[in-house]
């Protein structure tokens, strides 16, 4: 079960498209782990106001709540780019060359569609909750203070939206690897070993200190 | 015909009506139409409206106070204070306000039609301490309610605070809040009645609603034998809750006794203090919100009123 | 088809995908909709003309799914976890912790071996996850047990191991994933895991000691600190037991009287101290940046295979296919204990060829309803039960049982991912290596289980007193 892998580039164009999307990706994640840290700081927000003057932040479970969606989607297409995503490459690990890439041609047109169908299901399940005659335009609000919570909805299949984009990329990175059997495409996730991807973990941590 | 029927949690009070309603109908129909109920494993309770109007399923159990945009019109029963003070009087205001055009609109935006309601006591507080009998104690009183019975609460000066309902043991354990704000079954069942020194008897707030809808493409395709079974089981099923209901209520009086759990009475003077405080305000702000959003909110709270005066006649 | 068969089907479907290489995450939201498409289909009679109905409907359903499940507040802890773990390697508290328990302990047969158990230990009272833990501890104990001439499989093994305890010790984020799935008080599990994790460290630390004893060669014993350097070595610990406190008393106030807030609120206040203590060590911007990357990273691959393998739970629900396994589990005519080890052994083979977090997201939305029926169903009390246990205790048990279980599979070949870890962080080490000196280990994660299991009340002790 190992996850995170290295995605070679050059200036072709799929690789040029892959490296400006992989930007795009980067600023989703970093809001990702900027509403973690917000969840953070608001819960102590509550604490203390509750414990310091009686007053804890109104509708605090509805507001992290809103919040949750941030977190969990807006990364997903930086997390699909370099295989974090977990699977078990206890036999496509063994493959190598062509039937290496057919195999992950599969898999991620599988999971192309599936995104693809997800984002219509994620829109429809937005739009029921948004109308445009209403106020704030929300047809479904928060419990406790009724926040609308169409903006959280639309989160998913914007971001849903992107992993469709990744997805792309990546099909046509193993299509091409695929008819030319190149053995170093770009824009793909390169299986490493787990041994690999934790030296790196290291290495990462270490350049920081 | 087979309907599968989302409702939430386990098998308890709030739901024998619907399991009553499958009973009888499979009975009438002679195994015909049969309905098969799911407890959480279709749908979140939150959604399932969204369900409905979907066609996951073809009936369904959800509270108003959940999201009030998704279901405006019934929120009129949520109001605080409004003087019901039975579940025989909870069924009848319920099922008149189903029973008016607007409110049938309003659900029909979901493709779900009401069919009938799962009536709720009262959300009485349970809290440890000094007993909350009057207005100046519930200064900076920090209580779980939610919706319309929060914002009564916050209008006397209290704090209603966010937690989950499964939380909410905790919640009091750890002193993040002071007081729930529960029907009886929910204090059992979240054993909030297990942290509690008192309960107030007659503060009676207000509760929530929670109806009971069907697909109306559903309903519409029954057979009219199936239909006919459907309709005429309502009435029985909702006796058969109310029986049930009732045996919890006696249940919960031995259970006060046995925990040694003091009932708190509020006096008239601070009950109507209450009311001006919290009442009319709040009723007012909500009558002028939902006019503003073409809902005859007047017409529906004198519907409740005069419905009221009626079963009390 | 019947239901049940249709969810065979498609539950054989989701395993070649997966076998295929295809994300976890993907495969599970992939067979949840071809199987909703496959039940609504069923519905409509297979009529041809209704198939476009049968997948419209499916996907609607399926597409609620994600935000649905993701809006929750107790959620919000497991990424609250996570930075946690990130911050306290800015804040310093991996050398300290080692150079605190190196002092202290160092001096038993065993003694650095015995000082990483410990220091992993602590710890994993501020990280929430065992790969990270391993990660970190490989690079600071293992150069220093082989300066002093441990055995290099054996230093290498003692971390993989120690890595594990960061799961059971809270805060963790595999039982905050228990508890949601099974929709018990997350609270009640994180304090449940605190004595088996102690509990585990001890037996780790008795193992190394008596292997010590016997192996005349395992390496020696760490002398000549003295008192007064021992007491220095603590102020710099110190930040994780001020996090532990916290987080008890936010949980759980052991003088009685009331708790300060709930666990959520508990563990966001944990990370703000660590946040603090990591600037006040010298974070940076550049390095906060990372750790917040790192954190939205595994906080999305863990999102994403919640919701994807919900969307294929929500198919089991319609196909109604735990209903029917809890059945003919509680129907087996065997003694509830002896099918309650089976599916313990159960886990431990599936756990070689997966991770843990997949595991136990894909199998107790089936396996729990039917634990839960073989003690006697959720709301049994103790007297009337098969373990003799309540519902909720014994949902509190098995949790930890299950988590142990899948603790255990981080170290068993031939998937063993903290042996990877290990060994990739130390080239001196090949993953062999590691795999061999882990191995005692299994006896003393067995000894532990098999403790678990035949005395409860290690576990449910401390929930207990709440
Ligand atoms: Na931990
Ligand atoms: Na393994």
């Amino acid at each position: 079960m190992a996850g995170g892998s290295s995605v070679l580039e050059d200036d072709s164009t799929l690789s040029k498209l892959d490296q400006r999307l992989h930007k795009i990706e980067m600023v989703l994640a970093l809001v990702s782990g900027f509403a973690v840290f917000a969840t953070m700081v608001f819960a102590v927000v509550s604490v203390s106001g509750r414990n310091a003057i009686n007053m804890p932040v109104p509708g605090y479970v509805d507001w992290i709540e809103q919040l949750m969606p941030l977190i969990a989607f807006m990364g997903i297409a930086y997390t699909q780019r370099d295989g974090t995503h977990i699977r078990m490459d206890i036999l496509i690990g063994r493959l190598s060359g062509r039937a290496l890439w057919a195999a992950e041609f599969i898999t991620t047109l599988a999971a192309l569609i599936l995104m693809i169908l997800l984002v219509w299901g994620s829109w429809e399940h937005f739009q029921r909750s948004f109308d445009f005659g209403r106020p704030w335009w929300s047809n479904d609000s928060s419990i406790d203070i009724a926040l609308p919570i169409w903006p959280a909805k639309l989160l998913v299949p914007v971001a849903f939206s992107t992993l469709c984009l990744r997805f792309a990329l990546q099909l046509w990175g193993y299509g091409r690897a695929f008819i030319f059997g190149l053995s170093d495409p770009v824009a793909v996730p390169m299986i490493k070993s787990a041994a690999q991807q934790a030296a790196e973990e290291a290495a990462m941590l270490d350049s920081d200190t | 015909t087979e309907w599968n029927v989302s409702v939430w949690g386990k098998r308890r009070a709030f739901t024998e009506h619907v399991e009553k309603l499958a009973e009888l109908v499979s009975e009438k129909t002679d195994g015909e139409f049969t309905m098969n109920v799911s407890y959480g494993g279709l749908s979140k309770n939150k959604e399932n409206l969204d369900g409905i109007s979907i066609g996951a399923f073809e009936m369904a159990q959800f509270c108003a106070g959940y999201h009030r945009d998704k279901n405006p019109t019934i929120t009129v029963l949520e109001l605080p204070f409004l003087g019901v003070n039975t579940l025989d009087e909870e069924v009848a205001v319920s099922h008149a306000v189903y029973g008016h055009p607007a409110v049938q609109a309003d659900l029909a935006r979901w493709n779900a039609k009401l069919l009938m309601t799962s009536p709720m006591p009262q959300y009485n507080i349970v809290g440890t301490g000094e007993p909350r009998d009057s207005l100046a104690k519930m200064d900076g009183m920090r209580v779980r309610a939610t919706g319309g019975i929060g914002k009564a609460f916050s209008a006397v000066g209290a704090v209603p605070t966010s937690v989950t309902a499964t939380e909410a043991y905790n919640a009091m354990e750890s002193g993040v809040v002071d007081t729930v704000a529960f029907a009886q079954h929910a204090h059992l069942a979240f054993r909030t009645i297990d942290q509690a020194e008192w309960w107030t008897a007659n503060l009676n707030p207000g509760t929530v609603n929670c109806p009971v809808v069907v697909n109306v493409d559903a309903y519409d395709a029954l057979s009219d034998k199936e239909r006919e079974a459907l309709d005429s089981s309502v009435d029985e099923a909702i006796a058969h809750y109310l029986t049930n209901y009732g045996e919890l209520l006696t249940k919960w009086e031995g259970i006060l006794a046995e925990k040694n759990v003091t009932k708190v009475t509020l006096s008239d003077a601070e009950l109507d203090a209450f009311r001006a405080k919290a009442a009319d305000p709040i009723r007012e702000a909500w009558i002028a919100d939902m006019t503003a959003q073409g809902i005859p909110a007047q017409e529906l709270y004198d519907l409740v009123m005069d419905t009221l005066k009626k079963q009390r006649m | 088809m019947e239901p049940i068969q249709i969810g065979m089907v498609v539950s054989g479907i989701m395993v070649l995908f997966v076998v295929l290489g295809m994300r976890v995450a993907f495969a599970a939201g992939m067979a949840g909709l071809v199987g909703l498409v496959w039940i609504f289909w069923a519905k409509f009679g297979y009529a041809p003309d209704k198939l476009g109905k049968a997948i419209t409907v499916s996907v609607k359903v399926a597409g609620q799914v994600p935000h649905s499940k993701v809006s929750t507040q107790a959620l919000s802890l497991i990424p609250t976890f996570i930075l946690i773990g990130y911050l306290a390697y800015y804040a310093g508290l991996t050398k300290a912790l080692f150079e605190a328990a190196k002092r202290w302990v160092g001096w038993l047969p065993g003694g650095l071996a015995v000082a990483t158990v410990f220091a992993t230990a602590g710890f994993a009272a501020v990280s929430g996850a065992s790969v990270a833990t391993s990660a970190v501890f490989a690079r600071i104990a293992i150069p220093e047990m082989l300066a002093n001439g441990y055995d290099k499989k054996f230093a290498a093994g003692v971390v993989a191991a120690g890595g594990t305890l960061a799961s059971l010790i809270p805060p963790s984020a595999i039982l905050v994933i228990y508890a949601i799935i099974v929709e018990q008080d997350v609270g009640k599990l994180l304090l449940a895991g605190f004595i088996p994790g102690a509990f585990s460290a001890i037996i780790y630390g008795l193992l190394i000691v008596t292997l010590a004893l016997i192996l005349p060669n395992f390496g020696p014993p760490v002398r000549g600190f003295t008192w007064a350097e021992r007491f220095k070595a603590l102020p710099p610990a110190m930040p994780i037991f001020f996090v532990v406190f916290i987080i008890i008393f936010f949980i759980y106030n052991p003088f009685g009287g009331d708790a300060w807030g709930t666990p959520t609120e508990g563990g966001a206040l944990g990370a703000f101290v660590v946040f603090l203590m990591a600037i006040w060590k010298g974070m940076r911007w550049a390095q906060f940046r990372d750790a917040l990357l790192e954190t939205a990273k595994l906080a999305v691959m863990i999102f994403t295979i919640i919701w994807g393998v919900l969307i294929y739970v929500r198919f089991l629900g319609f196909a109604d296919l735990p209903g029917a396994f809890s059945d003919f589990i509680t129907g087996l005519e065997q003694s509830p204990m002896l099918t309650l080890v089976m599916i313990l052994l159960a886990y431990a083979v599936l756990g070689m060829f997966m991770d843990a977090i997949g595991m136990l997201l894909l199998t107790l939305p089936v396996v729990y309803p039917a634990v839960m029926a073989l003690n006697g169903g959720e709301m049994v009390s103790a007297a009337d039960s098969a373990f003799g246990m309540s519902g909720p205790m014994c949902a509190i048990w098995f949790g930890i049982l299950v988590v142990k279980m899948a603790e255990f599979c981080l170290i068993t070949p031939p998937i063993g991912l903290n042996c990877f870890v290990v060994a990739g962080v130390r080239p001196e080490v090949s993953v062999q290596d590691v795999f061999k000196g882990v191995a005692p280990f299994f006896i003393a994660d067995a000894i532990t289980i098999a403790l678990l299991v035949s005395f409860p009340w290690i576990v449910l002790w401390l929930p207990s007193q709440v």
